[in-house]
């Protein structure tokens, strides 16, 4: 049996609303196979007003063992430090988590906004909200950059605007495996598996970004890349290996990816909707680990080696 | 006999943060304090940013019901941008929305209001046994098929709009998603999924013949066919009297409903409209919010959103002020929004019916979201057999650089608008007024208390310990605090519903 408590702070609830979307396991198969006991979750508790307040006690006295403790939503610090931008059964949000990050063996942030502020934490950040362990891409968050769970580890972030079901169960099925440790991560404390590659990677639209097709208007043929202010060559997931709700993703519904999983969500991938250009005409910012002058004669070349097909109405030959 | 205070904050199960207090004499509630306990600045946010990039970040404001959101920004940016919308594209975005929103309504019904059907206080009811079986939060028989019910709806979003929650499909001038033959069908396949669980599990029958049921006379008729009584509607239907929700929860007895679900000609399915006892037109400019209960910069009486401001001051100082909600009114009245709000707008038989000789109640609440969800679900299926794959689903609009836009639709829990000035090319002003802001709202400037404090006052409270009719009277407006951007006498006598 695995104690898992669950906390929402400046939050939308998204990425609760994500996880109850989870295949193989489904959330009745995670409880029941891997023996979890959901203690606490504010959408789910039986329990209601002082006494749902009441059954956290026991976990943040250490008299019950907190296994997984998951963070969905920001740390709101504001105003002025006292945390009362967010209440919870009457006291600041932040207090508990406080208590609680204390007794947990590991720590889970779920969501771009418990990971490092995300749109909780978006300029000119009124709320003075933050990240469990990060500011942005700053070490540091609300629990400071030394801090470990029981388990000697940081915080697990599982970042993303919502993150993947997939993401936070298979980190969940590993801890409850034995194999915690087990767990890669990668400079922003996210599971390697998850983060390890590009939004890019498997996205649809890569025949068309390989000859330097792009879409001009929405719902035409083409890579969003160039000129409707995709970011999925900067931005770490994989939105387009693994799929949303077993069918598709952004891209592949032809909106632009939004850098949602990255520290410096939103304010660093905006505008969301245009692409942002050089007085060249290329995008400003490149696919990540590219120059800018292999990118242009990449491109210039690209465009010339362009199969017909792949061509929209005017650029295709007479 | 001495006034006492319960706490029951936080409330759970429901959408996010909210704090309830209530004061209770003589075994009922005297005076109620609903109270948004979360801000999170949405409104500060976006000045200054790029009008497209609310598409992004109002979404974000809900989680549960971002579709609403994406949906209200995306029609203020029509309406600022002046922009023509393909027949597609208004059908797509009611697919989607009408898809959330049912989704929404099972969730509210199984996971958030079902639960307090199997509370202690319920034990020695001949039904507590079936009601365990079916409704125990994670392991009850119907609530863990709705739950799957849910996660397959999400999936014709998925094949729609790329991924749920949070897909970003909706644009100004139509949609970003431009679908085949192949991807209309197989939502077509998956719908008739969800609509297999609707029949075996809430109906124990057809939706069809659910959609003839228009009285009260009909809906006993129906109680008598088949194994309909058996049914978890059946069994709320029978049950809901008998536990007293019928008397439960009147609340103001005023109703606001925007319009919602636009069709092929852009004209909304369910109508607009504001209810008092009689049907009148919607008239937008005549919506104000109010903040002398709210914890934000003080200004007399209400503001229209147009001209609206969000400049938080938590002051505790202040006694008068004890919510980060502010309080829409409409005509300075207190209204319910909802799915009640918008059958009674839409003059739907069976919810007029229902609310002429039952009225306003927890009860009829339940009922009209059950009904509203099978009704939409039958229609979602004739919008996706409307659409023409080879027709376009979008048109690129002009963007002016000085613009204002009106977004107004429906989430699942009720009306929802959205408010965009446009300056030099970026956001001026942007005000939201959520659905849970209406029902949730603290007293207004003219001191009338918000209409869930108002359908809690009076509420017995025979156990103080365990105070579910309060619960069930929260519970029964669906609220989502997570929406919130930003007391009563018993005695006073409310308005009486006379359709």
């Amino acid at each position: 049996m695995a104690n898992l408590v669950w906390l929402q702070g400046a939050t939308d609830n998204g990425c609760s609303i994500s996880f109850l979307n989870t295949h193989e396991p489904d959330v009745a198969q995670l409880i029941r196979r891997f023996e979890v006991n959901i203690a606490f979750h504010p959408t789910i508790n039986p329990t209601s007003g002082p006494e749902a307040m009441r059954s956290l006690e026991p976990y943040a006295q250490g008299e019950k063992p907190l296994d997984v403790l998951i963070v969905e939503g920001a740390v709101q610090t504001g105003p002025n430090g006292t945390g009362e931008y967010c209440i919870v059964g009457e006291r600041p949000f932040k207090e508990l988590v406080q208590e609680l990050a204390r007794a947990a063996h590991y720590v889970v942030a779920i969501g771009t906004c418990a990971s490092f502020g995300g749109i909780a934490a978006a300029e000119p950040n009124p709320t003075e909200a933050t990240g469990l362990q990060f500011h942005r891409d700053q070490r540091g968050g609300f629990l400071g950059a030394d801090y470990r769970s029981k388990a000697g580890l940081p915080v697990v972030n599982i970042s993303g605007c919502p993150a993947h079901p997939d993401r936070l169960v298979h980190t969940l099925a590993a801890v409850l495996l034995g194999k915690g440790g087990a767990i890669q991560l990668d400079e922003y404390q996210r599971p390697l598996d998850f983060y390890g590659s590009l939004t890019h990677d498997a996205c649809p639209n890569n025949e068309y970004f390989e000859y330097k097709q792009s879409a001009e208007h929405f719902t035409d043929k083409g890579c969003l890349f160039e000129e409707l202010g995709c970011k999925g060559p900067l931005t770490h997931s994989d939105c387009n290996r693994r799929l949303w709700n077993l069918h598709s993703s952004k891209t592949r519904a032809g909106s632009p990816c939004m850098g949602c999983t990255e520290p410096g969500f939103p304010d660093e991938y905006v505008p969301f909707f245009e692409t942002v250009k050089t007085r060249a005409g290329f995008p400003r910012k490149l696919p990540l680990g590219t120059s800018r002058t292999t990118y242009m004669a990449m491109a210039a070349s690209a465009k010339l080696a362009c199969p017909d097909r792949l061509k929209s109405g005017k650029n295709k030959k007479k | 006999m001495a006034i006492r205070t319960i706490e029951l904050s936080p409330v759970t199960r429901i959408e996010g943060h909210l704090e309830f207090k209530v004061e209770v004499e003589g075994g009922a509630v005297q005076e109620a304090y609903a109270s948004g306990a979360l801000f999170r600045g949405f409104e500060l946010m976006l000045k200054g940013r790029h009008p497209m990039d609310a598409l992004a970040f109002t979404p974000r404001i809900c989680g549960v019901c971002p579709t609403s959101h994406s949906i209200a920004a995306t029609k203020a940016l029509d309406d600022a941008f002046q922009a023509e919308v393909p027949p597609n594209a208004h059908l797509m975005r009611s697919v989607l929305l009408g898809v959330e929103n049912t989704m929404s309504h099972a969730t509210a019904f199984y996971a958030l209001f079902g639960p307090d059907l199997v509370n202690p206080k319920y034990a020695n009811h001949p039904a507590y046994g079936e009601l365990n079986q079916r409704l125990a939060p994670l392991s009850g028989t119907s609530y863990l098929g709705a739950v799957k019910a849910r996660v397959k709806l999400d999936e014709i979003f998925a094949l729609l709009g790329g991924q749920h929650p949070h897909g970003n499909c909706f644009v100004p001038g139509g949609i970003t998603f431009k679908p085949d033959l192949a991807h209309i069908t197989k939502a077509l396949v998956i719908l008739m999924e969800a609509r297999e669980f609707v029949e075996e599990t809430i109906l124990g029958g057809k939706v069809d013949r659910w959609l003839e049921v228009k009285s009260l006379a009909d809906v006993d008729q129906w109680m008598g066919e088949g194994r309909h009584a058996q049914s978890d509607l059946g069994l709320f239907i029978q049950l809901g009297p008998q536990l007293g929700m019928d008397k439960l929860g009147r609340g103001p007895g005023n109703f606001v409903a925007y319009g919602v679900y636009d069709q092929s000609d852009g004209q909304p399915w369910l109508k607009r409209g504001f209810f008092d006892g009689q049907f009148h037109e919607l008239d937008q400019a005549r919506i104000t919010e109010h903040v002398k209960h709210s914890w934000y910069q003080d200004y007399d009486g209400g503001k229209h959103p147009g001209q609206g401001e969000t400049r938080p001051h938590l002051d505790r100082s202040n006694s008068q002020k004890y919510s980060f909600a502010k309080s829409p009114r409409y005509r300075d009245h207190v209204a319910e929004v909802g799915p009640l709000a918008r059958m009674i707008n839409d003059q739907d038989p069976l919810v007029l019916d229902l609310a002429q000789k039952l009225g306003p109640n927890v009860y009829t609440r339940v009922l009209a979201r059950l009904h509203e969800a099978v009704r939409t679900l039958a229609q979602v299926e004739k919008w996706l057999h409307q659409i023409d794959v080879s027709k376009p689903f979008y048109h690129k609009p002009r963007h002016p650089k000085e613009a204002i836009g009106t977004g107004m639709t429906e989430a699942a829990r009720g009306a929802l608008g959205h408010w965009v000035q446009i300056k030099k090319g970026v956001i001026e002003s942007y005000q939201v007024i959520t659905p849970t802001a209406w029902n949730v709202s603290p007293r207004d400037f003219m001191d009338q208390p918000g209409a869930i404090e108002q359908a809690v006052i009076g509420t017995p409270v025979p156990d103080e310990a365990n105070p579910v009719e309060v619960q069930h009277v929260i519970r029964s407006f669906d609220p989502c605090i997570a929406c919130t951007v930003h007391l009563i006498r018993g005695s006073k006598e409310l308005k009486a519903l006379e359709v």
